[in-house]
């Protein structure tokens, strides 16, 4: 097996998995300016329900939809709940209850599915392909295509409909955009709807070869908050940054070992944070 | 009242109170602390040993207990997190423990044992803690060079010189890298060695560091569900080497968590008494045989490495409990179990220069097949 080749197909398989999360966390940030810290428990919400329904006999069909409908209908729940009517509470404060709410939420899940990870039988049967050296299963070329087509797709959505334009109007300025016209509430809903369903999605995606278990949400919402900080917040950006952070870490596991790749990792977070911060250190010019 | 009356009444009523106070302290329970850790990485490791010390409990308590006091076990759960596992054993010494059982891995329980440097003592199964013969730590299971002395018992057997090794990060792992690389090399046996995090979702870099074309096994030191993470990297990549994994997961919840990722043989470094046919004496069998129908009854399940890890620690402490010294005297206990054979599914035997009651004739490699482990037939 060829570790270099091994090591791409692996990135972008956990790369895929971040360019989704990183992408919801951006959708819910740009239309509240509230980090989700929640927004991992989606995918925890998503993956753990289809293997509960599966295992409970539901379809396989029947249970993916339900579970990303889960996954939706929690961080709309959220928003509406716990968000929406404290609008006007400091951004920290609204951080910190997104906070309790993934422990809430871990909480509810170990109740609900108990302490051991749980899996559901892969959605594409066969052998893996070997390409070049490297072992990629079929499952995992299907959670690359997935996410790359899914966030294409919301980022043309977000960049070239009438509601992404709502909902950087939102997102700017909450009270100018409803004199505008512009339906905040409703607006909010759909954003908070479709980062549940793309953290839920990531879950149908990668369970089957990762398995999940009721802690799994934050290690996914910081994976995915790095990739978003990394992109600036930026929709797009995004999702390049998810894949080049999951075949970064790939790399650093593979050629400077486990033990290296969490603080490797974070260093780079530090780095890109400081080089971002650039302009407001450098009294709005940036350094070349 | 007259001084006689007054006397008589006095008495009568210290009479009256000390014969109550005898008979509660007849019926006090006897504590025994648990830390295991039944949340978190290691949940599958503690849970089970838990509900079979939990067995045991009742178990004893339905003959009547001991010396006519019911046993009590005290659980704390430390999420295999060395400051909780040193706050558990505070806790449970403050509430009367009189023995411990440490049910956690490497790292917890090596946290803990400052804390019992004068008693009472504390039996664990964890072939990693090798605790030293002046302290009141005996570990039940044998160390970890012993199983790896099975390993490469079955290697040569096999006629195996070279195999891939996965190791966490943590503690437990970093002890499992030491040891394979002080026995595998003196035993003539190459290895690729590649390292994970307990947190990683994904082995297969790790695989394909370790996984080259001269590699016709590959061994995970592993423990814990996490340990399923490989398992299913291993079947991701198609790979069709023997999978050895490590002793603690020899659970039949670590075979649900893996069922739909079955490697092509999955083997696994196991007490004998988890294949019973390896023991030879009467009573050793007797011992499982009556775990497992008891377990059986109880929880309409069948017994893995997990229970059978447990029961060596009830069945010390009910050792000492039945024939030992008074717990109050920790120093006695300690002589007591080391110079007592301690009658399990498989005897130990600990020493004043051994803590450790098993070794390496107590290991065998086991293949998982038609739904138990049996015996495992060479590589091929």
């Amino acid at each position: 097996m060829n570790l270099f080749t091994q090591s791409i197909y692996s990135g972008l398989t956990s790369g895929a998995v971040y360019a989704l999360l990183a992408m919801g966390l951006v959708i819910a940030f740009r239309t509240t300016r509230v980090v989700n810290l929640a927004h991992g428990e989606s995918y925890a919400v998503g993956g753990l329900s289809i293997a509960l329904l599966q295992q409970a006999g539901v379809p396989m069909l029947l249970a993916l939809v339900a579970g990303i409908v889960l996954g939706m209908v929690f961080l709309w729940g959220m928003d509406r709940v716990l968000l929406r009517p404290r609008a006007s509470w400091p951004v920290p404060s609204l951080i910190l209850i997104t906070l309790g709410l993934a422990f809430l939420t871990r909480g509810v899940l170990l109740v609900a599915a108990g302490v051991d990870p749980l899996s559901f039988p892969r959605l594409v049967a066969g052998p893996p392909l070997r390409w070049a050296g490297g072992i990629l299963p079929r499952q995992a070329l299907v959670l690359i295509g997935v996410s790359i087509v899914a966030a294409i797709a919301v980022a043309v959505f977000l960049g070239r409909t009438r509601f992404g334009r709502q909902l950087r109007a939102t997102a700017e300025h909450p009270d100018a955009a409803q004199l505008m016209g512009v339906n905040v509430n409703a607006t909010r809903a759909v954003a908070f709807l479709l980062a549940g369903g793309l953290g839920a999605l990531a879950a149908a995606l990668l369970v089957p070869l990762v398995p999940v278990d009721f802690q799994t949400g934050l290690g996914m919402t910081l994976r995915g908050f790095i990739a978003a900080a990394l992109a600036g917040m930026v929709p797009g950006a995004a999702v390049f940054c998810g894949f080049i952070l999951g075949l970064f870490e790939a790399f650093v596991t593979s050629y400077g070992g486990a033990l290296a790749s969490d603080p490797v990792v974070f260093v780079v977070l530090i780095v890109a944070a400081l080089w971002r911060s650039r302009s407001i250190r450098f009294e709005g010019r940036a350094r070349a | 009242m007259d001084m006689r009356r007054l006397l008589g009444l006095v008495v009568g009523v210290a009479v009256v109170s000390a014969s109550g106070m005898t008979g509660s302290h007849a019926a006090d329970p006897i504590n025994i602390g648990m830390i295991a850790p039944t949340t978190g990485v290691m949940a599958t490791v503690g849970q089970r040993q838990l509900a079979t010390a939990q067995w045991w409990e009742s178990d004893v308590n339905a003959k009547g207990g001991i010396k006519g006091r019911p046993v009590k076990l005290i659980h704390c759960n430390d999420e295999a997190n060395p400051e909780k596992a040193v706050s558990c054993v505070r806790d449970l010494l403050a509430r009367g423990s009189v023995l411990l059982i440490n049910s956690s891995v490497t790292g917890p329980i090596r946290a803990t044992m400052p804390l019992i440097r004068n008693g009472p003592v504390m039996v664990t199964p964890s072939p990693n803690v090798m605790p030293e013969a002046s302290s009141y730590v005996f570990q039940t299971s044998p160390s970890d060079m012993d199983l790896t002395r099975t390993l490469v018992e079955y290697l040569h057997r096999s006629k195996v010189d070279s195999i891939g090794v996965i190791a966490a990060t943590d503690a437990s792992g970093e002890l499992g890298v030491n040891t394979v690389r002080t026995l595998l090399p003196a035993s003539a046996i190459r290895f690729n060695l590649a390292r994970i995090d307990l947190r990683a979702t994904d082995a297969s870099i790790q695989l394909a560091q370790v996984a080259k074309s001269d590699v016709r096994l590959i061994y995970s030191t592993y423990s814990g569900g996490g340990a399923a993470t490989v398992v299913k990297s291993f079947n991701n990549l198609g790979l069709e080497q023997p999978l050895v994994v490590s002793y603690a997961n020899l659970s039949d919840q670590f075979i649900a968590l893996i069922r739909n990722d079955m490697p092509q043989r999955l083997l696994g470094l196991g007490l004998k008494g988890v294949a019973p046919e390896l023991l030879t004496d009467p009573a050793e069998r007797e011992r499982v045989a009556y775990f497992a129908r008891a377990w059986q009854q109880a929880r309409g399940e069948a017994i893995d490495q997990l229970n059978l890890n447990a029961l060596t620690l009830v069945d010390t402490i009910e050792a000492i409990l039945r024939n030992g010294p008074d717990t109050a005297d920790p120093a006695a206990v300690k002589a007591w179990l080391e110079r007592t054979p301690i009658r399990s599914f498989q005897t130990l035997r600990f020493s004043a220069q051994n803590h450790i009651g098993m070794n390496e004739t107590h290991a065998a490699i086991l293949e998982y097949k038609g739904g138990r482990w049996v015996p495992a037939a060479p590589v091929q």
